[in-house]
C-alpha cells in the first residue's frame, strides 16, 4: 500500500521529468515523416496515417485481442524463465563449482538465436501456445540466470563477517543482505528480459500462430499493407514503452533509493 | 562466578606456508582496555578475526568467557541499503527486539556518539567517513556489549575527528564496564585508551614488547600521551618492530629525546623524520 502511495506521489515530478524523452521521440517522428515524403506511402507511410490506421484497429475492436494473446504468450514465457532463471542462478552462484560449470552453458544459450530455438520449438510443440511461450522463456532464460548469478557471486564478503559477528539470524541475513544486493542485479536483468520476451514473441508468432501480433503482422505483410504493419509495431512498442516506463522504472527508483548518488561527500 | 576472561595461549596461525602469528599468549580480564600496536601487515588482523570467530584456530587455545561480544572493523561495513538508523539497529534486531525498542535504542545510541536525526535518516553513501565511523561504532557499542574487538577503526579519520570518537569511546567506558581489545599501528592512540599496550613484531607476528599504563584514560592529557608515546618508541624492541633505526644515542636519557620527538612530530609517532636528528 505504502508502495502504491509512493508511486503515485512520486508520478508528477517522474512525468515532468520525461519532457527529454518525448522531445526525443518527437524528433524520431520528424525523421520519419521526412523519410515517407522522400520514399513514398507504399515503401513507409507517414506517422499520421500510421496512427490513423491504429485508431481504426483499436476502435474496431481488432487489435486488443491480439494483444492480449500476445501478452499471455510473452508473460508466460518471461514469467517462466524469471522464476527457473533466478532460482537457478541463485542456487548456481551460491557454488563456485556451479557458477564455473553454468558460465559456458549461459554463453552457448546466450549465443543461439531465437530463431535457432523457434524452428525446434515447432517441431516439437506445433502451432500452439508452446511454441511462443518456449521460445521466449528460452530467449529470456539466460539473461535472468546471468544476472542472479553475478548478483549471489558479488556479495561482499566484509559484510557477510559483519552479518556473522553480529548474529544475524537466517532470515534476516536473507532479507536485510542477500535479497536487497541479489534484487540490484536481478531487478536490470528482469526488465532486459522483458524487452527481449516481448521481441521475441512476436517473431515467434509471425512464422507459427494463426493469432497474435506476430500473426496480425505476417496478414499485413501479405496484404502489402505498410499502414498496419507500421501500427501494430507501433501497437507492440508503445505498450512496452508504457510498462517499463510507467511501471518498472518507478518501481525501479523506489527499490533502489539507497543507490542514487547525490555526489554528497563521499 | 568469577568475572569473564578472553585468554589466548600459544596462538599460531599460518596461510598456506606462510606463518603469520606464532605462539601468541595473552589475557585480557573484563573491564581492561588491551591494544595491539604494531606495523602493516604483522598478524594484527588475523589474531582479531582469531578472536572473533572468524577464522578457524588451527593451533593454540582461545578461551573467550564473554558472553557479549561485538567487533568494529577497519572499514565501516554498513549495509548501503539500509538508513544509518537501521544499521545501528541490526545487532538489537538480530537479538529479536521488539521493533520500536530496536529503533529507539539505536536512535538514542546514535545521537550519543553525535549522529543527529537528519544523518540517522540517510543513506550510508551520502555520509561522509566520520559519519560512516560514528555509526559502525554505535552499531557496537548499541548491543552493550561486554567485549569489543576493534580493528583500526579510526584510521581513515582525521585526528580531530579521531580524538571525538575517542572521547565518545572513553564516555561509554566510564559508563559501563567493558573489555576492549583494540588494534591500531598508531602508538599515540593506543597510549591514549589502552591499559596495556602490547606490540607486535611481524614475520611472523608475535609479541615483542608489552607496558602498563597506570594512569586512569579519562585523565591522561596531550602532554601525557606524548610523553609516554615517546618513551615507548625510544625501546628498542618497539624501535625494531616498525623498522626504525636505533637512536644515535642509544644511552641517553629518555627526557630529553622524548621532549624533542613532542615538539617535531608529534602527530606522527612514526614518521621516521623526527628521529633522524
Amino acid at each position: 500500500m505504502s508502495l502504491l502511495r509512493a508511486w503515485l506521489a512520486g508520478l508528477p515530478a517522474y512525468l515532468w521529468s520525461g519532457w527529454g524523452a518525448v522531445a526525443s521521440l518527437l524528433l524520431l517522428l520528424a525523421a520519419w515523416e521526412g523519410a515517407s515524403a522522400h520514399y513514398g506511402a507504399l515503401i513507409l507511410p507517414d506517422p499520421a496515417s500510421t496512427f490513423a490506421t491504429l485508431h481504426r484497429l483499436i476502435d474496431s475492436g481488432a487489435a486488443w485481442p491480439e494483444l492480449a494473446v500476445t501478452a499471455r504468450r510473452a508473460l508466460a514465457g518471461l514469467a517462466l524463465a524469471v522464476a527457473t532463471g533466478s532460482l537457478l542462478g541463485l542456487a548456481a552462484g551460491v557454488s563456485m563449482t556451479a557458477s564455473m560449470m553454468s558460465r559456458p552453458l549461459v554463453t552457448v544459450l546466450l549465443g543461439t538465436p531465437p530463431i535457432a530455438w523457434l524452428v525446434l520449438a515447432m517441431l516439437w510443440f506445433g502451432a500452439d501456445d508452446g511454441t511462443p511461450v518456449f521460445t521466449v522463456f528460452i530467449a529470456c532464460f539466460p539473461i535472468v540466470f546471468v544476472g542472479a548469478l553475478q548478483g549471489a557471486r558479488t556479495l561482499d564478503h566484509h559484510l557477510k563477517d559483519m552479518a556473522r559477528v553480529f548474529r544475524l539470524p537466517l532470515a534476516m541475513k536473507l532479507f536485510d543482505l542477500y535479497l536487497p544486493h541479489v534484487v540490484s542485479y536481478l531487478f536490470p536483468a528482469w526488465i532486459t528480459a522483458l524487452g527481449t520476451s516481448w521481441k521475441v514473441v512476436v517473431m515467434a508468432e509471425l512464422l507459427s500462430s494463426a493469432d497474435g501480433v506476430g500473426a496480425a503482422l505476417a496478414v499485413s505483410r501479405s496484404h502489402l499493407d505498410t499502414a498496419a504493419t507500421l501500427a501494430w509495431i507501433g501497437a507492440v512498442v508503445g505498450l512496452l514503452l508504457l510498462v517499463e516506463y510507467l511501471l518498472l522504472e518507478p518501481v525501479k527508483r523506489d527499490v533502489e533509493r539507497w543507490r542514487e548518488v547525490g555526489h554528497e561527500p563521499a | 562466578m568469577s568475572l569473564p576472561e578472553l585468554k589466548l595461549r600459544g596462538v599460531s596461525h599460518a596461510y598456506a606456508l606462510k606463518t603469520v602469528l606464532e605462539g601468541i599468549d595473552l589475557d585480557l580480564p573484563a573491564g581492561r582496555v588491551l591494544a595491539l600496536v604494531g606495523p602493516s601487515g604483522c598478524g594484527k588482523t588475523t589474531l582479531l578475526h582469531l578472536c572473533a570467530g572468524l577464522l578457524v584456530l588451527r593451533t593454540g587455545a582461545i578461551e573467550n568467557g564473554f558472553r557479549n561480544p561485538a567487533v568494529m572493523f577497519q572499514q565501516p561495513r554498513l549495509l548501503p541499503w539500509k538508513t544509518a538508523r537501521d544499521n545501528i539497529a541490526l545487532g538489537l534486531k538480530a537479538a529479536g527486539l521488539p521493533q520500536a525498542e530496536c529503533i529507539s535504542r539505536a536512535q538514542a545510541m546514535g545521537h550519543a556518539v553525535g549522529l543527529d536525526a537528519a544523518a540517522l535518516d540517510q543513506f550510508p553513501h551520502t555520509l561522509s567517513g566520520g559519519m560512516q565511523s560514528r555509526a559502525a561504532l554505535a552499531r557496537a557499542l548499541v548491543l552493550e556489549p561486554d567485549l569489543l574487538l576493534m580493528d583500526e577503526p579510526f584510521s581513515a579519520l582525521d585526528i580531530g575527528l579521531k580524538a571525538q570518537l575517542h572521547r565518545q569511546l572513553l564516555d561509554h567506558l566510564a559508563r559501563r564496564s567493558l573489555a576492549v581489545l583494540m588494534i591500531t599501528h598508531d602508538l599515540m592512540e593506543a597510549v591514549r585508551l589502552a591499559d596495556s599496550v602490547l606490540v607486535m613484531a611481524s614475520d611472523p607476528g608475535r609479541i615483542a614488547h608489552r607496558i602498563e599504563i597506570a594512569a586512569p584514560a579519562l585523565t591522561r592529557d596531550d602532554a601525557f600521551v606524548h610523553r609516554t608515546t615517546a618513551e615507548l618508541l625510544q625501546a628498542p624492541a618497539v624501535r625494531e618492530c616498525f623498522g626504525l633505526e636505533a637512536p644515535p644515542d642509544a644511552g641517553m636519557a629518555c627526557e630529553g629525546s622524548a621532549a624533542m620527538v613532542v615538539r617535531i612530530g608529534s602527530a606522527q609517532p612514526r614518521g621516521k623524520k623526527g628521529f633522524s636528528c
